[in-house]
């Protein structure tokens, strides 16, 4: 990071919630809502120069609008230093409950941004067949490693044809039935800067696969929540964001153990 | 039996997955003010989308003024777009508060904003969604009071039939009066029409249904109103006036959306009221007398409103800021308790003579977006029909300082159509856009002449109720196509763009402010046949306007094109802002003459009525330029 007033600031990660009806969020929504907690928490944040002056605050990778996570992060630059612990608190008082903030720690300025950091997403599916369909969770695996086997999902977005790419984006999955009655998926996906994994489309391909004999017009769409024919609803989390070590290990981005930006006479760095 | 009052999220969530933008319907934003357990329950509803209703200052004075009640919550609610609207009807989920999500029917009181006349259709779309009866007369002992207010109620006629009670004028003591009472009537089991009737009661009520329409004097073709033989109310209800302004909450805005609306950010109204006395402007009467607040007090309520709200701008909002005494202190000491924060200071409105471009550089910053100004008639013989007091030289003093100071965009605004128009004044439009667009050349250096813009926007005058040009008619609409190509072809420079406002709509609004209780049926046949959001332009269609108006045997260009008799008793006057009548002809026969009026908050009293008849003064916070 090239800034020259970079050394006089500080970095604080936060980590943070998207849940109940705020899973409808868009993505800039939630942008500018963690702006004005940012803002209602009174952090003395950072904000670029130049023609239109704005908050120096760094998201990771877009949500979907209805998908909920239990683990997103965002980066505020900071002119004075806070402590990690009250900043924390300041910025729970200033949240709706369904974006609390769960974690904070300093990291080092230069540090990546998260959407270089991050690269793998895990997330949690939740199924309910739709009346008159009563396939589980076996089946439903059989037909995804069916899907996974063809390497890609064709899609449209908009006028533009696309493709979901498997090989690279999908680590693995896991299957189970639900003692409600619904079927659980787990996805550990990788993101890149050659793409990531919208689980909505391989939602829509198990749909297909599930109900081969309903007749579709064109290819999967990428717009907004699916309309399903043997899934009447479904629910997805992302439950987990990690920074991939170089010997392929798992880290949480929020890191505890690394030496913050804060002074040095500064000796609760926070932990949790 | 009343609906229950219940949380019916869950019917309304499947929904979210089908229709564009779903956080419009979510709630839970920061801020909601609401309580579950109250005994007493208000649903204020603004008659359009989300995004457009949020923003409204008068529903976040109301709703922060209402939820301060002990004993009394109150919540929220818009018009789900079309998407939503058609998804709820086919699922038979009705309308839903934002707070509780609970059904409109199940709330004490249903309170219709109504900004503007257009909105009409969209209180009959909200009244049919929440399952309520759309006719006054056919509620029964269980629906909710349905009340109306805002800036649009000074002819209420057209929309009477539909409402149980319209509240006239400012609404904050106002509305908490009118409930109280309602609740404590309903407590101890008084009928619908005992209710009505102890309301009517209440100074600034008025309830249709105890006034009838008569045509036995002189009067227009749609009559007029008096009370029932028999009813103890009032024959003319005067406006409510708040008894002090500056001792209200500068910051009743508690609510922060989760969407990025149209106007996202922090209002605070720093004065009320406006005595220019622009003779076309409906505003300008009705909002008197003027008052402002303290630039103490507005310098506390920005700080706080931002830190409570989290916004990263605030517009200083009134009919006319800059008239505000103080309002350059104002801005110099909110940009340096601002300087560094990346936080915006925005003016909504402007005026030639008083928006001094050393106030346009206080708000900009180093970011210069266009710069409106309004002349709204082309000639100064028009303006001074208008009794717009600004000269030609005010213009272009104005003009050049912007362009100087860096600007490059500049729109002007007309309005065509205004009494006494003669093509030379429209002619005169297209010079005053060429004159701009020469000082432009003059003084914007070659080098940056490709970023200058100059354009004319061009509505189309509408007479309003309660204004010296309330006798008037509207100027036929193929007569307004005609002098919009005029215009067109007058235009000298081809850079100068031309934008100018839908023949059609401008048709029906002159319909709908100058129409009696006759033109009811028409609005109710309108939305049958398919209208809502009749204002947005690409939701209008005038052919269900016209096939509703010849089902109820009305012409609309009849209504809005015939001049009213100077004698005749007109259909709004037994709802008044405080003008005097006197006042208004007056004012009228000096536009006739070409005479000017002066501005009373900055020389003497020009004898309008508004303070003596409702017990009020203008109140400055310093001398006004």
């Amino acid at each position: 990071m090239s800034d020259p007033n970079a050394a006089s600031l500080f970095r604080l990660r936060t980590e943070y919630v998207k849940r109940g009806r705020l899973a409808y969020l868009g993505h800039l929504e939630v942008l500018h809502t963690l702006e004005r907690i940012v803002r209602r928490a009174q952090l003395p944040y950072a904000v670029t120069q130049g023609f239109s002056p704005h908050m120096r605050l760094g998201v990771t990778s877009a949500l979907p609008v209805g998908t909920s996570s239990e683990a997103e992060y965002f980066d505020l630059f900071m002119t004075e230093y806070v402590s990690a612990g009250e900043a924390l608190a300041r910025l729970t008082a200033s949240a709706p409950a369904d974006l609390a903030a769960q974690r904070a720690c300093y990291l080092d300025v230069r540090a990546p941004a998260l959407t270089a950091e991050i690269t793998r997403a895990m997330y949690r599916i939740e199924l309910t067949r739709a009346d008159g369909f009563s396939f589980d969770a076996d089946e439903v695996r059989a037909l995804l490693d069916g899907i996974v086997g063809l390497g890609e999902i064709p899609y449209a977005r908009g006028k533009k044809r696309k493709v979901l790419d498997l090989a690279g984006t999908l680590v693995g999955f896991t299957c189970v039935d639900l003692e409600g009655g619904g079927i659980e998926l787990l996805l550990d996906t990788r993101i890149s800067n050659e793409g990531s994994l919208r689980p909505e489309i391989l939602l829509a391909a198990l749909d297909r696969s599930l109900t081969p004999q309903v007749k579709r017009e064109g290819p999967i769409v990428s717009t907004g929540i699916q309309d399903l024919a043997a899934i009447s609803r479904y629910a997805i989390c992302r439950t987990a964001q990690y920074v991939e070590d170089s010997d392929g290990s798992l880290l949480s981005p929020i890191r505890t153990d690394e030496t913050p930006a804060a002074p040095l006479t500064v000796s609760s760095v926070p932990s949790l | 039996m009343r609906t229950p009052y219940e949380n019916r999220f869950p019917e309304l969530e499947p929904l979210l997955a089908r229709v564009e933008k779903p956080s419009r319907y979510i709630d839970h934003e920061w801020g909601t003010r609401s309580s579950a357990e109250a005994d007493y329950r208000v649903c204020l509803v603004y008659p359009d989308v989300y995004e457009v209703g949020l923003p409204n200052q008068g529903i976040a004075i109301l709703y922060a003024v209402l939820n301060e009640q002990e004993g009394i919550s109150c919540e929220r609610g818009y018009v789900p777009w079309i998407d939503m609207a058609d998804a709820m009807r086919e699922a038979g989920v009705p309308l839903l508060s934002l707070e509780g999500a609970a059904p409109l029917s199940s709330f004490d009181v249903v309170g219709l904003h109504l900004p503007h006349e257009m909105a009409c259709t969209n209180m009959l779309e909200t009244l049919d969604l929440a399952g309520i009866p759309l006719h006054a007369a056919d509620r029964g002992e269980d629906d909710p009071l349905v009340i109306s207010g805002g800036p649009s109620v000074y002819n209420p006629e057209p929309l009477a039939p539909f409402i149980d009670a319209f509240l006239i004028g400012e609404g904050e003591e106002h509305i908490v009066e009118v409930c109280r009472a309602h609740e404590r009537l309903r407590d101890a089991g008084a009928t619908r029409l005992e209710i009505l009737r102890e309301l009517a009661k209440i100074p600034g009520t008025y309830v249709p249904s105890l006034y009838e329409v008569r045509h036995d004097e002189a009067c227009t073709p749609h009559g007029y109103t008096v009370p029932r033989a028999g009813e103890d109310v009032p024959e003319v209800v005067h406006k409510r006036v708040v008894a002090d302004f500056g001792a209200t909450d500068p910051v009743p805005q508690s609510v922060v959306p989760f969407a990025q609306l149209v106007h996202d950010r922090l209002s605070i109204e720093v004065l009320r009221g406006c005595a220019r006395g622009c003779r076309f402007c409906q505003a300008g009467m009705t909002y008197r007398p003027v008052r402002e607040r303290t630039p103490d007090q507005i310098v506390s309520a920005v700080m706080r409103g931002l830190e409570k709200t989290g916004y990263d701008e605030v517009s200083l909002t009134s009919l006319s800021t800059t008239d505000h005494s103080c309002c350059p202190e104002v801005l110099s000491r909110l940009n340096r308790r601002l300087a560094d924060t990346g936080i915006r200071i925005s003016i909504p409105s402007q005026r030639l003579d008083s928006f001094g471009i050393d106030m346009a550089l206080q708000v900009a910053g180093e970011k210069k977006g266009g710069l409106t100004f309004a002349p709204e008639a082309g000639s100064q013989r028009l303006r001074d029909v208008i009794n717009k007091n600004v000269t030609e030289d005010d213009l272009e003093r104005a003009t050049r300082a912007a362009f100087e100071a860096g600007w490059r965009r500049v729109k002007l605004y007309f309005m065509m159509g205004l009494p006494g128009e003669t093509d030379e004044d429209i002619v005169a439009i297209a010079d005053l856009a060429d004159r701009t667009y020469e000082i432009a050349r003059e003084v914007v250096p070659p080098a940056q002449r490709g970023g200058v813009s100059v354009s004319i926007s061009c509505s189309v005058f509408i007479p309003k109720a309660a204004t010296p040009f309330q006798w008037c008619a509207q100027t036929p609409d193929d007569e307004v196509k005609r002098r919009q190509q005029l215009l067109l072809r007058s235009v000298r420079n081809r850079a100068v763009r031309v934008h100018y406002h839908d023949a059609d709509t401008s048709l029906l609004e002159a319909v709908l402010s100058r129409g009696g209780r006759d033109i009811a049926p028409v609005i109710l046949g309108a939305w049958r046949r398919g209208a809502r959001f009749d204002a947005w332009t690409e939701q209008f269609d005038l052919s269900r306007w016209e096939e509703a108006a010849a089902e109820a045997g009305i012409d609309l260009r009849e209504v809005a094109t015939e001049p009213f008799d100077l004698d005749a008793r007109l259909p709004w006057e037994h709802v008044s802002p405080g003008v005097s009548r006197g006042y208004l002809l007056r004012e009228y026969r000096k536009a006739l003459e070409g005479t000017t009026t002066a501005d009373c908050s900055r020389t003497s009293c020009t004898g309008c009525g508004v303070c003596p008849t409702l017990h009020a003064d203008n109140i400055l916070a310093g001398e006004r330029a």
